[in-house]
Formats: C-alpha cells, sequence, structure tokens
C-alpha cells in the first residue's frame, strides 16, 4: 500500500504551479490535502511521474464576500467552512453540507477545489454546490474562465479541466431570505462516501427551485427550473406537490435501469424536499 | 530522497525520506514512534490519526513532505495532556479497548471531540467516531467513556470550542514550508535537531509524570549531614554509579553526562542531562534528566528523588530513593517494569556499596556496566509468559460468563 516513487515539486506561488503543469504534459497531479488522492496514489490506481503540492499557496486559501457572493479559493476546507471560519451567503446550508463530508480528520485537510477536480459523483460538494447555483473559476498560463458546477462535472472522475488547467476558486451566490434549503444523503456508514444525495433549493416567492440528483455513478442530475418536480408550479405548498413519480422519470431516463437503486434516489430527494419545508 | 524538517511531538526534526513517504510511515519507521498504527492506509479506519498543527489529520494518505514545517503530535506526545489523562482513565474504566490496535487514533479522535463537542451527547460522539473503526468492544465503552469525560468536564465549567482551536484557513500542516523542492532546508536555529544535531543535552528539562515509580533504599553508616554534603559532589556520586560518565564539567544545578546499560543482549547508552535539585533543612533532593539512546532510538525520563533518615540516634543514614521512569522507542518494547526493577536494584546495589568505599576514602571499585545476567532475564520473560497464560484462562473465563 505504498504509492510507486513520484517527484514532488512544491511550487511557491499559482503560476509557478501552472508552469509546473504545463511542462509536464499531463504526468503531473496537483496535490492539496490529498484525501482522495492520497487513497489513489497508496493503491496506485494514479501513478504520476510528478506531484504538485499547491498546499501551501496563500493566493488559493482567501475567502471573501465580492459583490454578494462568496468567493472561496479552492484551498478552503471543509472544516474551514463547517467551522465558520469562512463567511457564508447560504444561511448555514454549506456550513451543514461541509460538517458532514468524511471525517472530521478528512476534513481538517480536504479542500473544496480539491474535492471538486476529483469530481467524485458520490461526494458531497458537486451536488450541493450545484443545487446552490455555484460558479468555478479554472486558471491555467492562457488565463482564467468560469462554468457552473453542473457543466464542470462530466463524469465520474471526470471533469472540464484541460491538462494545464486548476481549480481557482468557487464562487457561491447568496442564497436568498425566501429560498429553502434541503440536503439529504444515504451512506451505508456514517461518513463513507454516498450512495445517494438529494439536494434542493426551493424559493416559492421567486417560484423557482434547483433540485440535483446525485451520487448515480455519473454526474449529478442538475433540474436548474425543477417546476416539473412539484406538478408545474413552485409554491409554498411544495412539499405536497413533490412528484416522486415524476423524480423516477428522470433516473430513467439518466439510465438508472435498477428499480430499487432509483427508489432510494427518490427516497432520499423526498427527505431533502421534507427538510427544506420543515 | 528529500531533507524533510518538521516538528513532532514538540522536536525539531530533520530526516531524509521520499516524496512518497507517508506522514505515518515517516514517525513509525524514521523516528520510532510506533504508536502511530497504520491499518487500512487509504483514510478509512482512523488507526493513523495523528494531530497536525493541533488538529486531527490522517497520517497515513498525508505525505510527510507535505508537512514541512508543520507540528505533528503522535500519541506519545500526548502523555502529558491534560484531556488525554483524563482520556486514559476513562478508556481504562469502562473497558474502552481489547487488542490496542485503534486505540491510538481512537484517543486522538476522542480527544478532538472532547474539546469540540458542548455536551455529551452519544450521537455526536457515535457520529463524531464513526471515522475510527474498533473491531473489538461494539464501541460500548468507548463511547462512555468519551462521555464520561466530556460531562466531567463541562461540569467543572471547561467549555467547548467548536473550531479546535484552529484559525487559518487550509489545509492542516500546510503553509509552513518555504518554496522550493529539497534544496532549501528550513532554518532550524535555536531548535533541536533530533536526529541531526550533535548535542543531546536539551536546554530545559521539564517535570514529566514518570509511567513507572520503583522505591530502593540502602543505609550508611555516616551521619546524614555528611551523606547530604557527599550528595552534592556531583562527580564523586558520578563516580560511583556503574556506567556513568560525565560530557561537560557539573554545575550544582545542572550535570550533562551518559549512562551505560546493559539489559541482557542490548547495550543501551543514554546520553543527556539532569537538573539537580537539593533541600537541605529536609535533607532531600531531586535528580530530574533526560536522555536519548541513539542506536535503540530510545528515550528515558528520570526522577529521582531522595531522603536521607537518620539511624542509630543519628550516627548513620537510610537513604530512601524512589526513582520514577518514562522509557519510550524500541527499549520500551522489551523494557517492562520487571526487567528495569531488577536492573534499577542492582545498580542501587553498587552504588552503595561505591559511595561507602568513597566516603571511608577508598578508592571506588573498577565497575562494569550495570547488566541483567541472563537467568533473571529468561525468569523473568517465563514468569511473565505463565503471568500472560493464566490471565488469558481468567479473561476467557470472564468472557465466557
Amino acid at each position: 500500500m505504498k504509492p510507486v516513487p513520484f517527484s514532488y515539486e512544491r511550487p511557491r506561488d499559482l503560476n509557478s504551479a501552472l508552469s509546473m503543469l504545463a511542462a509536464s504534459r499531463g504526468s503531473a497531479k496537483i496535490i492539496a490535502g490529498g484525501q482522495s488522492l492520497g487513497p489513489m496514489l497508496n493503491l496506485r490506481l494514479v501513478q504520476p511521474e510528478l506531484v504538485v503540492d499547491i498546499s501551501g499557496l496563500a493566493e488559493l486559501k482567501r475567502a471573501e464576500i465580492r459583490g454578494g457572493e462568496l468567493v472561496l479559493g479552492a484551498l478552503v476546507t471543509h472544516a474551514d467552512i463547517e467551522d465558520g471560519r469562512t463567511a457564508d451567503v447560504t444561511r448555514g446550508a454549506m456550513p451543514g453540507v461541509a460538517a458532514n463530508i468524511a471525517y472530521r480528520a478528512v476534513r481538517n485537510r480536504g479542500t473544496i477545489g480539491g474535492s471538486l477536480s476529483h469530481a467524485d459523483p458520490a461526494a458531497d460538494w458537486i451536488s450541493a454546490l450545484a443545487a446552490l447555483g455555484a460558479r468555478v473559476t479554472l486558471r491555467s498560463l492562457a488565463g482564467v474562465r468560469s462554468m457552473a458546477i453542473e457543466a464542470f462535472v462530466v463524469g465520474a472522475l471526470e471533469s472540464a479541466l484541460d491538462a494545464g488547467e486548476i481549480v481557482e476558486a468557487v464562487h457561491v451566490p447568496a442564497r436568498a431570505t425566501s429560498a429553502h434549503w434541503g440536503y439529504a444523503k444515504s451512506c451505508r456508514k456514517t461518513g463513507e462516501f454516498a450512495h445517494a444525495i438529494g439536494a434542493l433549493l426551493v424559493d416559492p416567492a421567486a417560484a423557482a427551485a434547483r433540485v440535483v440528483i446525485g451520487a448515480i455513478d455519473t454526474a449529478p442530475i442538475v433540474v436548474t427550473d425543477a417546476a416539473e418536480l412539484f406538478g408545474g408550479r413552485i409554491a409554498a405548498d411544495f412539499k405536497q406537490r413533490f412528484d416522486a413519480r415524476a423524480a423516477d422519470a428522470l433516473l430513467v431516463k439518466a439510465g438508472i435501469d435498477d428499480a430499487a437503486q432509483r427508489h432510494i434516489h427518490v427516497s432520499v430527494l423526498k427527505r431533502a424536499v421534507f427538510e427544506a419545508a420543515a | 530522497m528529500t531533507a524533510i524538517v518538521l516538528n513532532v511531538n514538540r522536536r525539531a526534526v530533520e530526516v531524509q525520506a521520499e516524496p512518497r513517504t507517508s506522514l505515518a510511515d515517516f514517525v513509525r519507521d524514521k523516528l520510532d514512534l510506533t504508536g502511530t498504527h497504520l491499518g487500512c492506509e487509504h483514510g478509512v479506519c482512523g488507526a493513523c490519526t495523528v494531530l497536525l498543527d493541533g488538529v486531527p489529520a490522517r497520517s497515513c494518505i498525508t505525505y510527510a513532505v507535505a508537512c514541512e514545517g508543520a507540528d505533528v503530535t503522535t500519541i506519545e506526545g500526548l502523555d502529558e495532556d491534560e484531556v488525554m489523562a483524563e482520556l486514559r482513565a476513562a478508556f481504562t474504566r469502562e473497558h474502552a479497548l481489547q487488542c490496542g490496535y485503534c486505540t491510538p487514533g481512537m484517543l486522538v479522535s476522542a480527544r478532538d471531540l472532547v474539546l469540540r463537542l458542548p455536551d455529551a451527547d452519544e450521537r455526536r460522539i457515535r457520529v463524531g467516531l464513526s471515522g475510527n473503526l474498533c473491531r473489538c468492544t461494539g464501541y460500548v465503552g468507548i463511547v462512555r467513556a468519551v462521555q464520561s469525560v466530556i460531562a466531567a468536564r463541562r461540569g467543572r465549567n471547561i467549555g467547548p470550542q467548536a473550531d479546535g482551536g484552529r484559525i487559518h484557513l487550509g489545509p492542516a500542516g500546510s503553509g509552513r514550508a518555504m518554496s522550493g523542492h529539497d534544496d532549501q532546508p528550513l532554518p532550524t536555529a535555536g531548535l533541536e535537531l533530533a536526529a541531526a544535531s550533535d548535542s543531546v543535552a536539551p536546554d530545559v528539562i521539564p517535570d514529566f509524570t514518570p509511567a513507572n515509580v520503583l522505591d530502593q533504599s540502602f543505609t550508611l553508616p555516616y551521619m546524614p549531614a555528611k551523606v547530604f554534603a557527599m550528595f552534592a559532589d556531583i562527580k564523586g556520586i558520578a563516580a560511583c554509579l556503574p556506567g556513568v560518565s560525565l560530557t561537560a564539567p557539573p554545575s550544582p544545578e545542572r550535570v550533562e553526562g551518559a549512562i551505560r546499560v546493559r539489559l541482557g543482549p542490548i547495550v543501551a547508552a543514554f546520553e543527556g542531562a539532569a537538573r539537580v535539585e537539593r533541600d537541605p533543612a529536609a535533607l532531600t533532593g531531586r535528580i530530574i534528566g533526560i536522555g536519548t539512546d541513539r542506536r535503540s532510538h530510545s528515550a528515558t525520563q528520570g526522577d529521582i528523588r531522595y531522603r536521607l533518615v537518620p539511624l542509630d540516634g543519628g550516627e548513620a543514614t537510610a537513604v530512601e530513593l524512589s526513582i520514577g521512569y518514562t522509557l519510550t522507542g524500541m527499549l520500551a518494547q522489551i523494557g517492562r517494569p520487571g526487567l528495569v526493577r531488577d536492573l534499577a536494584k542492582r545498580l542501587v546495589a553498587d552504588f552503595a556499596g561505591n559511595l561507602d568505599r568513597q566516603m571511608s576514602g577508598a578508592p571506588p571499585r573498577e565497575v562494569a556496566p550495570a547488566e541483567l545476567s541472563g537467568l533473571s532475564i529468561i525468569s523473568d520473560v517465563l514468569r511473565a509468559r505463565v503471568a500472560r497464560i493464566l490471565g488469558r484462562v481468567f479473561a476467557g473465563r470472564g468472557g465466557a460468563e
């Protein structure tokens, strides 16, 4: 259970990290907290020639509110969010998600940018941030680009990151005071990767809802205009209007053939709906 | 190989290791701190949990090279920790371990919960410990132990600290390194280097709670005042102790030296320093020392207290010794209290004989390093084995009831 030997570099700033990444032509791997990459290295599932450790880069450890949205540097950890060392614009939604990621010892090192880059479908942030309508900024030597989380996650362990590009920051919009938040997941054992995730942000005042069905072994199902899951209309009685059959149909469309699996996903989503309505 | 500089249990350490070396392998294989256990080696079982910059982290999926400049605290570094002392007592009381494999990681996580949780809520404790697997206890005793410590501390008005005291953003252990890779070691001026430095004598000798205490006494046919004065002569006293040599001129308060000890086939040379305290009114004194043996990568702390009691109307003196010590490292694996007691008994007997001779004006006998006879080790090992077998039989019965 030891990784194959690799070279190790600790760049002094983001630009030198990007240069190292560009020069490596795909043989390098970025490491931050290492809580996803570490196990894969130990299991020799990943065998990079070079590991570029960005965990010391202060420019990726910023957290600030800019133009009404929260901008979190890629190196902000789950524990930073859980403990409130970063500001919160989601009225408790993000700290609540963070507090239930894996275990405290993992949250003390695991980062939001690393979790997104790893793009494990069962991880919390790709579902939670998609429901919150967050965006991600990616940087390479060529410049910066920005995209919605649901566009960033392409498939299981597949993101939109180009070679030579890293996640720089996550931009989270403020949650409206009228918006309800629900988040539920099913884990075989507390702290393990989820088998099903349901997340939703419902704003009856704006007649809008974002719903995510996650941990489906590929990119999550993200419904940005979720009226179809609530009988065609988002209103204060969204809990009563939740249509389990419509959710099941979405899962069928996503290729989930196993009825039992679909039942678990729909049930977990229903729990999230109930939480949002509570 | 890369030179990795970090602080382990409050000591600066500089050791060569490959970048792929996990922090767990680093402390176990390079520093012989084998209290950190490896179970799954992919972040699931929690046995390897250590404190990194004061908060828990998985040392199996954290690479030592990434912790450059960080403060690492392993279970060995928590001996004197107040919360850990309470947890150890509670784990003992509640039978919170059997084989002990998960215990170092379990204690590190439990300590974190004790610091952070507002109250002794069972569910929150169980969730908080879900990243530490135990295959023996069914967790009942562990949860109860953690509950009792939280309840006791909150009862004493010690409040929770929800963030565990962390103020920086980013991965625990990160951000303390200088940039670059292996050609720029951190400045370590003023720090004691465990492996690289030549001097092993620490500047400050702290108090400690000995893991083992044994009492010895002997008598001398001289008045207490004369014996007390003799005890002030550090060079003279050192000459009476088999295997002891001084490495620097002693002062009345401080002595630097080495002691060579043989334990059957094992020879250890502990080099270090000691602080000397004396109370002439009470005719008592105390010597607190720290020493390390480089060959066996072991360390010892000793706290020897003496009291002089007049005998025969003040014509003779009973020297009452209380010898406290803690042994860590490879030697601790075999240095059971029984073996050490035997060794101390022989040392004290030789010391008493030499002291008597010296005070009567005769030169001390040429002494070989103190050692245990082969027979004594064998019989001790046998005794322990018999005791273990008996213990197993009784434990088996107890478990069946």
